[in-house]
């Protein structure tokens, strides 16, 4: 084939400028660190990218929404044991106060206690996380039980579940049943203990066995929102082996190989090198160069 | 018997046929950077020998050469390579044109990246979990709203940026109708003055190389094809003629006569737009009219044309079609369908309003403004959040009813729902599937086009390049070769000088050295 000059250059111009190309590739790879730029560098990584980061963002959503879980169901556990040792308290009170040796005296001072011990667990039942009570259902901004100005106290309980979705499709009730832990006639049952201790007799012979009835339905409670723990940290388990899982992918799936990259830019590199050498070589001379 | 000064004349013609060689190597080495140029070459004739054959020829033995004479000056050209050529050339200005546009569409989509509309999607569902979390939280509150904004704002931005880049398109496809018809009057031009020049006998070969460069240009714009017609007169055997250049289909039908070399007129490219819709619907070449589904040919006027948009009415109903009316249409329809489902599920909610009011009222949580959409055109330049939602968080309906029907302040369960109308199925354009898959399903058919018109231009590009090498080998200057052949020819002049002086020396013998015996 006959070659001419001009051939030469523009042959030697489009290399240059395919190497360049080519270069640039690279260098954008390094620089993002990403395989692909654009969609059409390749679809199917771009498609599975978009799927992996909403992946990704999702599983980060229900890590906070775990969280939140947590918060609700510890206070909710704590909220409970409080209300247990005030009923073993009273359970002592009780017996102490049943012994015929007491003083009404005696009797009027441990009702005082009683009575402290009643208040105190209204105000636990009026428990609250960032403004909402985690003891009245749904009704969150209402107080469940309220203490009045002559010492009684009024009870409105809502007993809907709190639920937190905490993976795909799953919900988590996260808050306990308040009637069965700061029920209206647990109150009743220490108001008694309370009225029969002013009055200097205990009539009510019953009322222990109510209170041992009230601690049982505590307990119950108790130990079905340790399950409920169990199961959340179980799922926040897995949600975290899901965050590595689905890092790791969208990393497979986008990120650049860096040595692969580098090494690919070096073999280029030279390519490039070689054909400038070539360029420069190849354009130069004619045959004028060498007529006298 | 020859004439004693037949030597001179014979070495004469040498002397200027040599010239004349000379000359044509000098405007070849002179034109060696001058795109479209072909090189040129005298074609060497040898003269009638003497004598001729006739009644009164002297009797001599055998005929004498009389030396050489330049019969033509001739291109050196291969017409089969600019077919080929042009016939790729036209298939890059298609795949170019469209890759462009193409890529320009993928920036504005800026999928997959921390900003594109997958991401602001995702924002607004977890904004929604985290409304599910604490649903009187003021501040939850808002940031549902912003983030309905922002995506409101996504869909907008990338509505109107499509259609500015639609704009840009249209203004490209006018400059390239200017161009096409540019061409083909200077074609027309060309064609005129070949066909005064070739009649008296002449190779306009500059002409034909001007002519050859537009026809080449040309290609990229519309799929060609040239025909030529001989001028007549007394115009030489290998004399090129005028061209007729038509516009074809991709079958090699002809669309209309762009050049036409007979009437020696060019007939005007015109692109038509519908009146309602902007788009393209006609094509006319000179006075033939055609639909534009009839105008299926290459080049960059017709891929413009696709990226663009373009109309035809087919049973009473108006189709519009293209890249970009496509993309736009798709996004109204996800921006359409997501409101809706959106809506629907909202106005389902009891609001901390209704909570108060004790009483629900249906809210819409997005709208189009002003206007009431029945069909998603134009749906994703209009979306925004509804006016009741600006004006008041409070209106953002996160409760949903218990199973009692009672409703409750801190009740989340319409935001759960709300966040799930993402990933729910629907029937979305001709698809069921849901939001993310749809949107997938958009971005990965962009990107599958794109890439497809990216792989078609670097072959077509690569198949150009290799025709125009072979083209090049065929018709490009090399300065070597012109250096050779100024050689060649110098020596030639100089030994055909040689010979007038050989012959005075004949001749100074005749006059001055012969007969002295008289003296």
């Amino acid at each position: 084939m006959r070659v001419t000059q001009s051939m030469l250059a523009s042959n030697s111009l489009r290399n240059l400028s395919n190497s360049y190309s080519n270069m640039g590739k690279y260098q954008d790879q390094l620089a993002t660190g990403k395989k692909i730029n654009r969609p059409s560098d390749d679809p199917v990584v771009a498609i599975k990218g978009m799927f992996y980061r909403t992946n990704l963002t999702e599983v980060e959503q229900y890590k906070r929404n775990l969280n939140e879980a947590y918060q609700w169901m510890e206070s909710s556990e704590q909220g409970i044991e409080h209300a247990t040792e005030v009923t073993q308290r009273v359970r002592e009170l009780l017996v102490q106060g049943q012994n015929g040796t007491n003083s009404p005296e005696d009797l009027k001072a441990i009702a005082v206690e009683i009575g402290q011990l009643k208040e105190d667990l209204a105000g636990v039942a009026n428990t609250q996380i960032a403004g909402r009570y985690i003891f009245n259902g749904t009704k969150t901004d209402a107080k469940p039980v309220t203490v009045n100005a002559d010492g009684t106290l009024s009870h409105e309980m809502n007993t809907e579940a709190f639920n937190v979705e905490v993976s795909k499709g799953v919900q988590l009730k996260v808050n306990v049943n308040p009637t069965k832990v700061f029920g209206e006639d647990f109150f009743n049952t220490l108001q008694a203990i309370e009225d029969g201790l002013n009055g200097g007799s205990l009539a009510d012979s019953d009322l222990l066995g109510k209170l041992d009835g009230h601690f049982e339905e505590i307990s119950a409670e108790r130990s079905e929102i340790g399950a409920r723990y169990n199961r959340l940290e179980m799922i926040d388990a897995r949600i975290q082996d899901q965050e590595i899982i689905a890092s790791r992918i969208l990393s497979e799936n986008e990120d650049a190989d860096i040595e692969r990259v580098i090494t690919d830019l070096t073999i280029q590199e030279s390519i490039h090198r070689a054909s400038l050498a070539v360029g420069s070589k190849v354009i130069q001379p004619t045959l004028i160069d060498f007529l006298r | 018997m020859t004439s004693t000064f037949y030597g001179l004349e014979t070495a004469k013609r040498g002397m200027f046929t040599q010239q004349s060689a000379l000359s044509t190597t000098s405007h070849n080495v002179a034109n060696a950077n001058t795109p479209g140029y072909t090189r040129q070459r005298v074609n060497f004739v040898q003269t009638e020998p003497y004598p001729p054959t006739s009644k009164n020829s002297p009797n001599i033995p055998g005929q004498l050469g009389t030396g050489v004479k330049a019969g033509t000056v001739e291109r050196v050209r291969e017409g089969f390579l600019d077919i080929q050529y042009r016939s790729e050339n036209n298939k890059l200005g298609y795949w170019d044109t469209r890759a462009n546009a193409l890529e320009k569409m993928e920036e504005i989509m800026n999928e997959p990246s921390d900003t594109g509309l997958s991401i602001t999607m995702d924002r607004f569902w977890q904004s929604l979990q985290d409304l599910a979390l604490d649903p009187t939280n003021a501040g939850a509150r808002s940031v549902v709203r912003e983030r309905g904004v922002a995506l409101a704002e996504t869909f907008n931005y990338l509505s109107t940026s499509l259609q500015s880049i639609q704009g840009d398109l249209k203004n490209e496809l006018n400059v390239s109708v200017k161009e096409i018809n540019s061409l083909a009057t200077q074609i027309n031009n060309v064609n005129k003055q070949i066909s005064e020049i070739e009649p008296h006998g002449y190779l306009p070969n500059d002409l034909y190389d001007e002519r050859d460069r537009l026809i080449d240009q040309l290609s990229s714009l519309a799929n060609i094809k040239v025909t030529n017609t001989p001028s007549g007169g007394n115009a030489i055997d290998i004399a090129e003629g005028s061209v007729t250049i038509e516009l074809v289909d991709d079958n090699g039908k002809s669309l209309g006569t762009l050049v036409d070399s007979k009437f020696k007129r060019a007939n005007e490219f015109k692109v038509g737009y519908n009146a309602d819709n902007g788009l393209v619907e006609s094509v006319t070449i000179g006075s033939k009219k055609m639909d534009i589904l009839e105008f299926n040919s290459t080049g960059k006027i017709s891929s413009l044309i696709d990226s663009y948009g373009y109309t035809y009415e087919s049973n009473n109903t108006v189709f519009e079609k293209g890249l970009f009316p496509d993309m736009v249409g798709k996004l109204d329809t996800m921006a359409f369908e997501f409101a809706k489902q959106f809506n629907e599920t909202h106005r389902e909610g009891w609001s901390i309003e209704d909570y108060n009011n004790g009483a629900q009222t249906p809210v819409d949580f997005f709208s189009f403004g002003a206007t009431t959409l029945t069909n998603p055109t134009g749906a994703s330049s209009l979306l925004q959040v509804s006016q009741d939602i600006i004006n008041s968080t409070d209106h953002i309906a996160a409760a949903f009813p218990d199973s009692t029907g009672n409703v409750t302040i801190g009740n989340s369960a319409n935001a759960i729902r709300l966040a799930e109308v993402k990933n729910s199925t629907f029937r979305i354009g001709n698809d069921t599937t849901t939001f993310q898959n749809y949107y997938e399903g958009i971005i990965g058919g962009m990107a599958v086009d794109a890439q497809e018109a990216e792989r078609l231009t670097t072959n077509s590009q690569t198949l150009r390049d290799s025709v125009d090498t072979r083209r090049q080998s065929v018709s490009a200057v090399s300065l070597d070769e012109e250096m050779t052949n100024m050689i060649q020819f110098q020596h030639a002049y100089n030994a055909s000088a040689r010979m007038i002086t050989m012959q005075d020396e004949i001749l100074d013998r005749i006059i001055n050295g012969m007969g002295l015996s008289g003296r």
